[in-house]
């Protein structure tokens, strides 16, 4: 499948969505890191069975008062 | 008690904790006396190497005058009481500044210790100062920092690896004779492989990481730095233990590591992770690290190649989960005070903001499946071995390579699936640059991994070596 690198536009959005309000120069910034991580979520999201579980675990013993 | 004076200078800093200690137990040598050595030399050499961002001078004399009281009462702590340590200056220390090596922390005096921190501390040890770090321990090298990176006390013209920079290069220049860094990517291994000393990642769980600055969260542990890998062992044991107030710590109890230093390796079963390192590194780390896969074999070892996932999945799940861990932890520095932040630091901090929540719970579940993966192994071998580092130090050059491109880190699969992960020095590139291999072992076997790395140190003479700047 061929991908499609997000535009400038596109991470403008990306950016308004989390609430960042950059300078020009450091919107700059996150355009060129955006370019390092876009390559790597596109491998991250590959097929997965519906029952695979992430690595998180939660122990709720972990959160009883000390002492 | 006997001074430094009985000794050549060269002499106290060569020594091991193991050797330091026995000679402050018969009172041939003292604490004070060494603390004070240490700082003379930090005076001396840090300003070539930056290793270090705060000494504690006050402290340290105050620590090692009551540890020889103790000792000279006949009542030492243990090993580690007297001995000269420092801290990776992410770990807070009461009363002393911990910046993290970044303006964003710039004035932090913390209340209280760390929990290693006061491990160590209980244990006798004298806090000699607070290293650098790349900033956060992720944001490095960097040039536009309150404080200037660390050098590889090698050559000045390379890096000292990161982020736990300053804690590498001041062991390896024989500031002090141990330090704690953290790693969440390989940040103690890596420094110990580029600057020829031992660095043991423990089991993830193994050593709290209360009052240490957090990186990411699910894969940050605290780890030691040593010349040799028993001193690893003895640090390991002081530093290790149940904290409740850290919910990633694990109940386990800590095993006597030094008495797992036998020297024998016969029929230690090793699964040695070809793929990793023969495709990517260079050609003097490849042969360095076979070569020292062949002495284990001839102590007794039994090794089979195999092949794991490629080294970029670690890479990809990892960096996915660290970047989204890393916005949270900063995202409102980063809207309210962005230029206060070191271009590297920030880059990584805005590029988290845009990954998605489904993304970060893809990069756990892949992290669930590459950790199995490599766990299965386990079946078949007592311990996995690999390349420490793809490369021998990197050149100290403002525009060089960021290393948030650098696609292959060696050390991260093992920081994926939270393994105990020693690097051991095993050779040195024709530029006089150090060279590495790594171990791993089950959860909670850092008793393997040392025992291992301690056999392979009394068979050869790498970690004897000293930089030239000593």
């Amino acid at each position: 499948m061929t991908r499609k690198s997000a535009s400038r536009e596109d991470i403008a959005v990306l950016a308004r969505v989390a609430g960042l309000d950059f300078s020009p120069k450091h919107f700059d910034e996150l355009v060129e890191a955006y370019r390092n991580i876009e390559p790597m979520l596109w491998r991250l999201r590959q097929g997965r069975s519906r029952a695979d579980e992430p690595a998180h675990t939660y122990d709720p013993r972990k959160f009883m008062p000390k002492g | 008690m006997a001074s430094v004076e009985n000794k050549s200078a060269s002499a106290v800093f060569d020594l091991s904790i193991m050797e330091m200690s026995a000679l402050f137990a018969e009172k041939n040598l003292s604490p004070v006396e060494v603390a004070n050595a240490c700082l003379s030399r930090i005076g001396e050499i840090n300003p070539k190497i930056h290793a270090f961002i705060t000494v504690t001078a006050d402290t340290a004399m105050a620590a090692a005058k009551a540890s020889e009281a103790r000792h000279l009462k006949g009542n030492a702590l243990g090993p580690f009481d007297g001995i000269p340590f420092a801290l990776k200056d992410n770990v807070e220390t009461r009363g002393i500044r911990s910046t993290s090596h970044s303006k964003l922390l710039i004035d932090n005096v913390p209340a209280q210790d760390a929990h290693v921190a006061a491990k160590l501390s209980g244990a006798g040890g004298v806090l000699i100062g607070k290293t650098a770090t790349f900033e956060f321990a992720l944001g490095g090298p960097s040039w536009d920092l309150p404080f200037p990176p660390a050098l590889n006390p090698w050559s000045l013209k390379h890096l000292p690896g990161g982020s736990s920079s300053g804690s590498g290069a001041a062991v390896a220049a024989r500031l002090v004779p141990a330090a704690i860094g953290t790693d969440t990517g390989g940040s103690v291994r890596w420094p110990a492989a580029v600057c020829g000393i031992a660095g043991l990642k423990p089991t993830y769980g193994r050593i709290s990481r209360r009052g240490v600055h957090p990186n990411t969260f699910s894969h940050d542990h605290c780890g030691p730095l040593t010349r040799t890998v028993a001193d690893c062992a003895v640090m390991l044991g002081v530093s290790a233990g149940y904290d409740p107030f850290d919910p990633g710590s694990i109940d386990e109890p800590v095993p006597d590591y030094r008495a797992a230093l036998t020297g024998s390796v016969a029929g230690l079963r090793i699964g040695l992770v070809t793929n990793w390192y023969r495709d990517d590194a260079t050609t003097e780390v490849t042969a360095a690290v076979d070569a020292a896969i062949m002495v284990l074999k001839d102590l007794g070892a039994r090794v089979e190649e195999i092949k794991l996932s490629p080294l970029s999945n670690y890479i990809d799940a990892k960096t996915t989960i660290s970047l989204s861990e890393l916005y949270a932890i900063h995202e409102k520095d980063l809207k309210e005070r962005p230029e206060d932040f070191g271009y590297l630091l920030r880059t990584r901090v805005m590029a988290g903001g845009l990954i998605r929540a489904e993304d970060y719970v893809q990069a756990m579940r892949w992290r669930t499946e590459l950790a199995t993966e490599m766990m299965a192994e386990f079946r078949n071998f007592d311990v996995l071995a690999t390349a420490g580092w793809l490369t021998p130090a990197e050149p100290a050059d403002p525009d060089g390579v960021d290393f948030f491109k650098k696609r292959q880190v060696v050390t991260m699969p093992f920081s994926l699936a939270g393994i105990p992960a020693l690097s051991v020095p095993c050779g040195f590139s024709p530029g006089g640059l150090p060279l590495a291999f790594q171990i791993a072992s089950r959860p909670f076997d850092e008793a393997t991994v040392l025992k291992a790395g301690d056999a392979y140190q009394r068979a050869t003479d790498w970690h004897t070596r000293k930089p030239p700047i000593t």
